[in-house]
């Protein structure tokens, strides 16, 4: 015990002191959510563009009654003139409607009347605003329709058809955890990212500068070497994986992600069994990290190769945005996949049984020991020690 | 007293050692010298428990290293090849860690490094991270990091290898220091004159095997020549040609 509290406290040591790693090393919990934050902020803004809306039309005067209606419905009717496509190519407008010059002869016969959108479909920031006028002109019709129809008699209930009710299940909640799916995923990853440099340093890097081999004639269980530079390299990821987790919340929190119509709120207990589901991880991503960065021939070759690690976490979430699949019990024994999954739980608020967080985190524990294990036995080896 | 007896070791297809026996006794200075290969890091290595012997054995004071590792690492201080410092930790810090390892209470530690710093004239340095150490400097916290448990027997692997006229001359008189307080030194080099100049007893060692071990007189006796140089060419070529 003495011994891994020596390895563990001068390990911290170290790396505290190694300033411009630790700096680095923490850029991400504080960049990572600010971005995030800054691009879920405009992906908000597009889906609710609310601000009043020119929409560049050709041949307003031949549909006054339509016109009128986009007016209403807090449209800027602008005339346009010259090429629409060229100018939608050029960015200069964001879409033209097109009303042909026959729109009141096709009208007035009962004819079939096109309008024209042109608009540019790669481009995501005018979405939402083809789709309104789309909409608009799609409700115009079908209030053309009806009121035709009773001109002759005949319901417009005749020509409804099938239609669709709204009946979904999912809270607002549940839509928001999904919305925020990142959360997960960057909490995971920081827990891989902010102690990955004091993990190699602590096993490339002693190599590195030889230090490696004065270390081992000590007479200290290699074991404790190892454990001890795990709890180190983990008591920073811990560090940062909570800062990266207290960032992402704040920055949920502050998103206006109620104009989307979902909802997110945040109740201390929640936070709690946040934290308690997601503390093993850092444990688990030291010792791979450890175990990787002795089989590394220099600092460089490890960084480059350890680094892979960190996509680690994204996988179970890529696998749960894409492959939609009902959560069962042996799930949480999955290391990692199991934290993911209790994130999502958690954040929508869904209901978690008490025993799913043991689930996930024994093995996620155990597999930690087992790396940290073997990773005592690659020390007795002699070519850890001749670089 | 360390003893070594019958090693032998092969890295893959490499043979390092084929036959290596030797022994170092307290208040003495032996000397393990060779050419470069000959065999002599190995040996070093297998003694303070980093490689383990393919046959033979390696004991401190009867304690067998591949049996019990730790209890024979305890009873030694070791210089090894690798030198590496922390270069964000001070010389103080790095004799309290290795004390630590060597489960030194913090008192022992304290009076122990105050002991070194003395010892090995490093007041100046001691609170000084060592990034930007002189060669010299680096060479002091080795030693008093190497030393910090009060060890009864000290293993340096190539001490002077590298370090300029001073430190060297240093080196020397600490080794000379040790055995005044009877102490077993074992070192290796690949010089002669520091080897004939320090030492009690010489090995000589040639291709993974020892030639001869004795007294200095002992050697020049058996190899039936003047100076310890030509001994030493003599006795070395003899085992190659065997």
């Amino acid at each position: 015990m003495n011994i891994l509290r020596a390895v563990m406290t001068k390990e911290l040591l170290d790396g505290v002191r190694d300033k411009r790693a630790l700096m680095s090393a923490f850029l991400f919990p504080f960049l990572a959510p600010l971005f995030i934050y800054g691009l879920m902020t405009l992906v908000i803004e597009q889906n609710t563009k609310s601000e009043r809306v020119t929409l560049p039309v050709i041949g307003a005067e031949y549909a006054p009654t339509l016109i009128e209606r986009f007016v209403e419905n807090g449209f800027i009717i602008e005339t346009f003139e010259g090429d629409a496509e060229a100018a939608v190519t050029a960015k200069t407008v964001d879409l033209v409607l097109e009303i042909p010059s026959d729109y009141q002869s096709t009208m007035a016969h009962f004819e079939k009347t096109e309008l024209t959108v042109i608009h540019d479909g790669s481009r995501n920031d005018t979405r939402a605003t083809v789709r309104q006028v789309r909409s608009l002109i799609q409700d115009y019709s079908s209030e053309l329709t009806a009121l035709r129809l009773i001109s002759r008699g005949v319901s417009p209930k005749l020509v409804r058809g099938v239609q669709t009710r709204n009946g979904d299940i999912a809270s607002d909640e549940q839509k928001a955890a999904n919305f925020l799916s990142f959360v997960p995923i960057y909490v995971l990853m920081a827990a891989f990212v902010c102690g990955l440099g004091l993990a190699i340093d602590q096993t490339a890097g002693e190599r590195e500068r030889r230090s490696l081999e004065p270390l081992l004639i000590n007479p200290v269980q290699r074991l404790d070497l190892i454990f001890g530079k795990c709890l180190a390299a983990s008591i920073v990821g811990t560090a940062g994986m909570l800062i990266t987790l207290g960032m992402c919340l704040g920055a949920m929190l502050l998103l206006p992600i109620d104009e989307l119509g979902i909802r997110f709120s945040l109740q201390w207990d929640q936070v709690f069994w946040l934290v308690i589901a997601i503390l093993p991880i850092p444990f688990l991503a030291s010792s791979l990290q450890l175990l990787l960065g002795l089989f590394a021939k220099s600092f460089k070759d490890a960084q480059s190769y350890v680094g892979f690690l960190v996509f680690i976490p994204v996988i179970p979430s890529l696998l749960m945005n894409f492959l939609p699949f009902a959560t069962q019990f042996w799930m949480y024994w999955i290391p990692v996949f199991g934290q993911s999954i209790l994130m999502k739980e958690i954040l929508g608020a869904e209901p978690v049984t008490v025993l799913a967080y043991p689930a996930a985190a024994l093995p996620t524990l155990l597999l930690g020991l087992g790396v940290c294990w073997a990773t005592s036995r690659l020390l007795n080896q002699e070519r850890v020690i001749q670089s | 007293m360390i003893e070594v007896a019958g090693l032998k070791k092969s890295f893959g297809e490499v043979t390092a050692l084929r036959n290596v026996s030797f022994t170092a006794s307290d208040a003495k200075v032996t000397g393990l010298l060779g050419h470069n290969g000959a065999g002599k890091s190995t040996s070093l290595r297998i003694l303070y428990g980093l490689v383990q012997p393919d046959l033979g054995f390696a004991k401190i004071d009867g304690t067998n290293v591949s049996e019990d590792r730790v209890l024979a690492q305890s009873k030694l201080g070791v210089l090894p090849d690798g030198q590496g410092l922390y270069q964000r930790l001070t010389p103080r810090e790095h004799m309290r860690y290795f004390g630590r390892l060597h489960g030194l209470t913090e008192d022992i530690i304290e009076a122990r490094t105050t002991e070194l710093i003395h010892l090995l004239d490093m007041a100046a340095i001691a609170d000084r991270r060592t990034q930007g150490f002189s060669q010299g400097e680096r060479m002091k916290v080795c030693l008093a990091r190497a030393l910090v448990h009060n060890p009864k027997h000290i293993v340096l692997d190539e001490p002077t290898n590298g370090l300029d006229v001073m430190t060297t001359r240093k080196v020397r008189e600490l080794i000379a220091e040790l055995r005044m307080q009877g102490l077993c030194v074992l070192f290796s080099s690949h010089l002669m004159y520091e080897v004939s100049k320090l030492c009690d007893e010489i090995v000589i060692m040639a291709e993974g095997r020892v030639a001869v071990q004795g007294t200095p007189a002992e050697i020049l006796e058996s190899a039936k020549e003047r100076t310890l140089e030509d001994a030493f060419v003599t006795l070395s070529e003899r085992v190659v040609l065997s």
